[in-house]
C-alpha cells in the first residue's frame, strides 16, 4: 500500500517536472549543417577560438582581414577567448544556452566527443577525411585525434605537447645538461637552487598546471592499457600503484624544485611564463604553443638562449617512458550552422599552406597539424625541435582532464591542487577520483 | 508621529500593520486597482518566480547539456546533494562568511561609526567616513582582483609586509592553501564593504537627540556606558537592517570568490553559489546545480523567516 | 563626556585617533598601491612591491583603454543606471498600491512581492539560461537589463513599502478633497515625500548592479557587451604577463564612481538620513 502510495507520488512529480522543464529539448528539429552545400559569399558566420591576448588576438584578425579581401561580402563576427579555463568556461555557457556559433575552438579528447556525439559538430568526413585532397594536407596523427565512432570532426590547428623549456646559460654556468631521468632532475634542482635560481617556475592557480605532469608521470609509472581502461568509466578502476608512486614523484618535484613550493596554488601559470622569461628561473613546463610567447624576442631567456626537453621518467618506471603527453587543438563547424558551406571554406583558407606557416612562425608559435609548415627556417629552433619530438613520439598521450569525462577531470583538478599545497595526501587524491568515477559510470 | 518619520519598520510587524490600517478608508477594494502592482509582478513572475518554480522541477531530473535530453531520475540528486563534502563545505563557507561579516559590517561598523561620531571636528567626521566609503565604491572585482596581487605568495603586498615586521614565516600564499583561501576572500570583502556600513550606521547616530547624552554625562556616565545603553538601542531598526543586508548578502557571494580562487584549491573556497556553477558548467550537471539552487533557496528562506521573527521585537520610543 | 582625569581622557584621545588612522592606512594603501603599480614596469612589479615605479608614463593605461575598458565602463554605467531606475519607478508603484490603495488580497500581494526577497540569483541561474535561450534574451542588453531590474524589486519594495506606511494619511485623504486622483497624488505628493528613502534605495540598487557579475558572465558571450566586472576578469586573463597594464586597467574602472560618489556625496549622506531607520 505504502509502496504504490510512494510510486503514484513519484509519477505525478515526474510528469510535473517534466512538463515545467517543458519535456526534453523544446527546439524542435533543428536544421542540420551541410558542409557539402556551395559556400554562400554573402552570408555571415561567427567564430569562437582560443586566441586571445598578446600577440595571439592578431592571427586570425589578419586571417578573416585576407578573406574578406577575396570575399567582400561575407559578414564574419570574431569573438576570442585565452587557451586555459577562459575558453573552457565560455563555451560550457555556449553550450547550455545553445548559441555555439558556427566554428568553435575544441581540444581533443572528451571535450572534442561530447560535441561529436550530440550533433554539436558536423561530420567532416567527406571534406576532411584521409584520402580527401584537403585530409592529405594535414598530419594524419592530427586528424584522427578529432576522429570518433569512425567519422572526422575537427579540422586541427596546431600540434601541442608538453615539454620543460630550460634557460640555457643557466645550465651551462652550472655545468648541467638535460636531465635523463626524474632522479637527475631533482638533483639539477638542488644545484640550481644553490646557486640562487628558481629551478623550476611553477605555478597552480586554476589546478590544470599540476595535471600536465601527473599525467605524463601517470604515462611513465602506469602500463598504457591499465590507464586507457581507467580514462573510461565503464572499465575503470584506478587502483594501479603507480598512481600513487607518481602523485609522490610530482609532491617531491613541488616541493625540492619548485620556487613557491606549497605555496603554487597561489601563482598563476603566466607568473610561472614571466619568471623563466625574465631570466629568474632555469625551468619551466610549458606547451610547445607556449614556447614563442615564453621566449620573447629581447627577453633574457631569448638572450640565454632555450633548449627543451621531455619531462624525464624514474629509472624503474613501469608505464612506457617514451610515451609523450601531446594533443592537437582544432575548430569545429557547428552541426547545426545553417553557413556550414561557408564555414568550412573559411577553414581551409585559415589552413591554407602560407597561413600554417606565418601561425608556426614566431611571434605566435603555434606549430600547424599542417604537414610541412613547421621548417628551421621560418620556426623558432624550439619549436622546431619540439615538432620534431612529436611528430616522432611512439605515442602519445591526451591532457587528463580533456581525456577524462568532466567530473572525473575535475577531481584531477581538485587533487592537483590538494597535492601541491601539501592538503592531500596520493591516496587520498585517488580515493577521491575513483569516488567521482564511480559516479560517471 | 512626527511628520516626517523615517523609519524602516521589520516587514512582519509592517504587514500586521497593513492589516489594521486600511490603506484608503473611503473606497472599497477594487480589483482595478491591481494595476498598481502589475508591473512589478509581472516582471518578477517571469523573472524570478517562474524560473524559481522551473528549478525546482529540473531538480527531479537529469540532463545532458550538450544533447538538451532529460530523464527524470527522482529524489537522486537530493540523495547525492546529501553526501557531497563540497556542498557541505560551501554551506560552512557562506556560515563562516555571515559570521565575519556580521562581526566586522554590523558590530565592528556600529562601533567604528560611534568613535567617528565622537570626533569634534565635523570636517574631520566626514573625511573619515568618505575614506572608509571609497572601497566601497570601486567595483567588486578591482577589489578582489586588488587583493588577488596583495595576496601573492612573492611579490604581494601582505608578505613584504609581514617580512618587513619580521613576521615572515607566517608568510605564505594565503589563497593558495586549504585552511586560509576563504578567510581571505573574506578578509578582502570586509575591508571592501566596512566603509558602507559605517556611513550608514553614522547617519542614524546623528539622528539620536543629544539631550540623551548629554543627560547621561550628568549623571557620570561614561562614553563607553554611553554607547552600550544609549547608542546601541537607538540604532536597533538600522542594525536589523544591516543584518538582513549583510547575511543575504554572504549567501549569495559569488563574484568575490570566482575571482580570487574560483573556488579552489581543492574546493576549499567553494561557496553555494560557485558551486551551484561549478556543477552546471563545469562537470556538466545541471539537474544536480538545480538541487543545490533548491537547497539554496530553502537555506535562505528560513534565514530570512529567522530575521523576521527577531526583528519582531518591540521598537524603542521616546 | 565627562572626565574622569585628564589622563585617561588622553589616553582614550590617542586609542580612538589610532584606530581611526589605521583604518585610514588599511583604506589609502592598498589604493594608492593600485595606481602606482599601474605605472610599473613588468620587472618593478615583480621586485619590491614598496617601491615606486621609476617613470610616471600613461603606456599603459593607453594599452588597457584600448583593449575596452572604456567601454565596459559604458555598457556598466548604461546597464547600472538604466536598471536601477527601471526598478526604482516599478518599486514605488507597487510600494504606493500596496500602502495607499485598497487592492483585494492586499496582504497576500504584500506576501508574494517580498518573497523574493532572499531569493539568491544562483537559484534561478539554471531555467534563466534556458528560458533566455528559447526568447532569444541571450547575449542582449534587453536581457541583462531585465534581469538586474527583476531581482532588485522585492528588496526596494520592503524598504518602500515600510517608508510609505508611515506617511501621515491625512495628505492623500486632503488630495482626494481636492478631486486629485490617485495617480496625480502618487506623482505630485507621495513621491516628493519619499525622497530619501527613494535615495537611499538607488544607493543600494546602484553599489549591487555596479558590481553584479553572475549573470554579466553567463548571459553575455563577450561581443561588446561586457560590464565591468567580466570585462576585467577577462583583462587579466588576456593580458597574463602584463600584470601592469591590469592594474592600470583597475584604476580606471575604479574611478567614474569613486567621482561620482564624491560629486554626490552631500546629497546622498542627507538622503541617507531621512530614509533609513534610526
Amino acid at each position: 500500500m505504502r509502496k504504490w502510495k510512494t510510486v503514484s507520488v513519484s509519477a505525478v512529480v515526474a510528469v510535473a517536472a517534466l512538463g515545467l522543464a517543458g519535456c526534453g529539448s523544446s527546439n524542435g528539429p533543428a536544421a542540420s549543417a551541410d558542409p557539402a552545400a556551395q559556400p554562400d559569399f554573402s552570408g555571415s558566420i561567427s567564430i569562437l577560438t582560443a586566441f586571445a591576448g598578446k600577440p595571439m588576438d592578431s592571427y586570425f584578425q589578419d586571417v578573416i582581414a585576407a578573406y574578406k579581401a577575396e570575399h567582400p561580402g561575407v559578414t564574419i563576427n570574431l569573438s576570442q577567448e585565452t587557451d586555459d579555463n577562459a575558453v573552457k568556461d565560455k563555451e560550457k555557457v555556449l553550450i547550455a544556452s545553445q548559441s555555439l556559433p558556427d566554428i568553435y575552438f575544441s581540444y581533443a579528447g572528451n571535450w572534442g566527443q561530447n560535441f561529436a556525439e550530440n550533433g554539436l559538430a558536423a561530420d567532416l568526413s567527406a571534406q576532411i577525411g584521409p584520402g580527401t585532397s584537403w585530409g592529405q594536407t594535414f598530419g594524419p596523427g592530427s586528424l584522427s585525434a578529432f576522429k570518433y565512432d569512425g567519422k572526422y570532426y575537427g579540422v586541427p590547428l596546431y600540434n601541442d605537447a608538453k615539454f620543460m623549456g630550460y634557460n640555457k646559460a643557466i645550465f651551462q654556468k652550472l655545468g648541467l645538461e638535460a636531465p635523463t631521468s626524474f632522479e637527475g632532475l631533482i638533483n639539477d634542482c638542488s644545484t640550481i637552487k644553490a646557486a640562487g635560481y628558481t629551478p623550476i617556475a611553477f605555478g597552480n592557480k586554476d589546478g590544470w598546471p599540476g595535471l600536465h605532469y601527473l599525467q605524463q608521470l601517470f604515462a611513465y609509472n602506469v602500463p598504457r592499457a591499465t590507464l586507457d581502461a581507467d580514462l573510461n568509466p565503464k572499465t575503470a578502476t584506478w587502483t594501479d600503484p603507480g598512481y600513487v608512486t607518481a602523485m609522490s614523484q610530482f609532491t617531491e618535484l613541488v616541493t625540492k624544485c619548485t620556487g613557491d613550493g606549497t605555496n603554487s596554488n597561489g601563482v598563476t601559470y603566466t607568473t610561472a611564463q614571466q619568471q623563466q622569461q625574465s631570466g629568474q628561473a632555469a625551468m619551466y613546463y610549458q606547451e610547445l604553443i607556449e614556447f614563442d610567447a615564453v621566449n620573447k624576442d629581447g627577453s633574457q631567456l631569448n638572450k640565454d638562449g632555450m633548449g627543451i626537453f621531455q619531462l624525464p621518467a624514474a629509472a624503474n618506471a613501469a608505464g612506457d617512458p617514451r610515451t609523450l603527453e601531446a594533443a592537437p587543438e582544432g575548430y569545429m563547424i557547428n552541426g547545426k550552422s545553417k553557413n556550414a558551406a561557408l564555414a568550412l571554406d573559411f577553414m581551409k583558407f585559415a589552413t591554407s599552406a602560407k597561413n600554417a606557416s606565418v601561425l608556426s612562425a614566431p611571434p605566435y608559435g603555434q606549430p600547424s597539424a599542417v604537414i610541412g609548415a613547421v621548417t628551421a627556417s621560418t620556426s623558432s629552433a624550439a619549436v622546431a625541435a619540439g615538432t620534431e619530438a612529436v611528430n616522432k613520439a611512439p605515442s602519445t598521450l591526451v591532457w587528463l582532464d580533456m581525456a577524462s569525462v568532466p567530473s572525473v577531470g575535475d577531481a584531477w583538478v581538485s587533487a592537483s591542487e590538494g597535492l601541491v599545497s601539501g592538503d592531500l595526501r596520493p591516496n587520498a587524491a585517488l580515493k577521491a577520483v575513483q569516488a567521482a568515477s564511480e559516479k560517471a559510470k | 508621529m512626527t511628520s516626517a518619520p523615517a523609519s524602516v519598520r521589520p516587514a512582519v510587524a509592517g504587514s500586521a500593520r497593513a492589516a489594521l490600517v486600511r490603506p484608503d478608508r473611503t473606497a472599497a477594494p477594487s480589483w482595478r486597482n491591481i494595476i498598481w502592482l502589475i508591473p512589478a509582478l509581472a516582471v518578477l513572475a517571469v523573472f524570478v518566480y517562474w524560473p524559481l518554480l522551473q528549478n525546482v522541477a529540473f531538480s527531479f531530473l537529469k540532463w545532458n547539456i550538450y544533447s538538451g535530453s532529460q530523464s527524470f531520475v527522482g529524489a537522486d540528486n537530493y540523495v547525492e546533494l546529501a553526501s557531497d563534502p563540497v556542498f557541505l563545505k560551501a554551506l560552512a563557507n557562506n556560515t563562516w562568511y555571515a559570521a565575519i561579516s556580521i562581526v566586522c559590517q554590523v558590530f565592528g561598523a556600529l562601533l567604528l561609526a560611534a568613535i567617528v561620531e565622537s570626533v569634534r571636528s565635523e570636517r574631520m567626521r566626514r573625511a573619515f567616513r568618505s575614506i572608509y566609503f571609497i572601497p566601497s565604491a570601486i567595483s567588486l572585482t578591482v577589489a578582489g582582483l586588488l587583493f588577488y596581487f596583495i595576496y601573492q605568495p612573492q611579490s604581494g603586498l601582505l608578505n613584504a609586509f609581514l617580512a618587513n615586521l619580521g613576521l615572515g614565516q607566517y608568510a605564505q600564499a594565503w589563497l593558495g592553501h586549504e585552511n586560509t583561501s576563504i578567510f581571505a576572500v573574506a578578509a578582502m570583502s570586509q575591508w571592501q564593504g566596512f566603509g558602507y556600513s559605517v556611513l550608514l550606521f553614522s547617519v542614524a547616530l546623528q539622528r539620536i537627540p543629544v539631550e540623551l547624552y548629554e543627560a547621561a554625562a550628568i549623571d557620570g556616565i561614561g562614553p563607553v556606558r554611553q554607547f552600550f545603553s544609549i547608542s546601541m538601542p537607538l540604532v536597533r531598526e538600522m542594525t536589523g537592517l544591516m543584518m538582513i543586508v549583510t547575511v543575504s548578502g554572504a549567501f549569495q557571494v559569488f563574484n568575490e570568490v570566482m575571482v580570487m580562487t574560483s573556488g579552489g584549491p581543492n574546493n576549499s573556497s567553494q561557496v553555494l553559489g560557485t558551486w551551484l556553477y561549478h556543477a552546471g558548467f563545469v562537470t556538466n550537471n545541471f539537474g544536480y546545480a538545480s538541487a543545490i539552487g533548491v537547497a539554496v533557496f530553502l537555506i535562505t528562506l528560513a534565514l530570512a523567516a529567522l530575521q523576521l521573527w527577531v526583528s519582531r521585537k518591540r521598537r524603542v520610543e521616546w | 563626556m565627562v572626565t574622569l582625569s585628564n589622563a585617561g581622557r588622553w589616553l582614550r584621545a590617542a586609542l580612538v585617533w589610532t584606530i581611526l588612522a589605521a583604518l585610514v592606512i588599511a583604506v589609502l594603501y592598498p589604493l594608492a598601491w593600485m595606481i602606482s603599480n599601474g605605472f610599473k614596469t613588468n620587472a618593478e612589479l615583480f621586485g619590491n612591491p614598496f617601491a615606486l615605479p621609476a617613470s610616471w608614463g600613461w603606456g599603459n593605461f593607453a594599452a588597457a583603454w584600448q583593449q575596452g575598458v572604456g567601454s565596459f565602463v559604458l555598457t556598466s554605467v548604461s546597464l547600472t543606471v538604466l536598471a536601477t531606475v527601471l526598478t526604482e519607478a516599478i518599486s514605488a508603484w507597487a510600494a504606493f498600491g500596496l500602502t495607499r490603495v485598497r487592492i483585494p488580497l492586499n496582504r497576500g500581494f504584500t506576501v508574494l512581492i517580498l518573497a523574493g526577497l532572499m531569493l539568491a540569483p544562483t537559484v534561478a541561474l539554471v531555467p534563466l539560461v534556458k528560458m533566455f535561450q528559447s526568447l532569444g534574451l541571450y547575449n542582449t542588453f534587453l536581457g541583462l537589463l531585465a534581469l538586474y531590474t527583476a531581482f532588485r524589486i522585492p528588496f526596494t519594495v520592503f524598504l518602500m513599502r515600510a517608508y510609505m506606511l508611515d506617511l501621515p494619511r491625512e495628505v492623500d485623504e486632503a488630495a482626494a478633497i481636492d478631486g486629485a486622483s490617485k495617480t496625480v497624488t502618487f506623482w505630485r505628493i507621495i513621491l516628493p515625500m519619499s525622497r530619501p528613502i527613494i535615495i537611499t534605495t538607488v544607493v543600494l540598487n546602484v553599489l549591487t548592479n555596479w558590481n553584479e557579475y553572475l549573470f554579466a558572465m553567463v548571459f553575455t558571450s563577450g561581443t561588446g557587451l561586457q560590464t565591468l566586472p567580466v570585462g576585467l576578469a577577462d583583462l587579466m586573463s588576456k593580458n597574463g604577463t602584463q600584470y601592469p597594464l591590469v592594474f592600470a586597467g583597475m584604476v580606471m574602472a575604479a574611478l567614474p564612481m569613486v567621482i561620482l560618489f564624491f560629486f554626490c556625496q552631500r546629497y546622498f549622506v542627507r538622503g541617507l538620513a531621512g530614509g533609513v531607520g534610526k
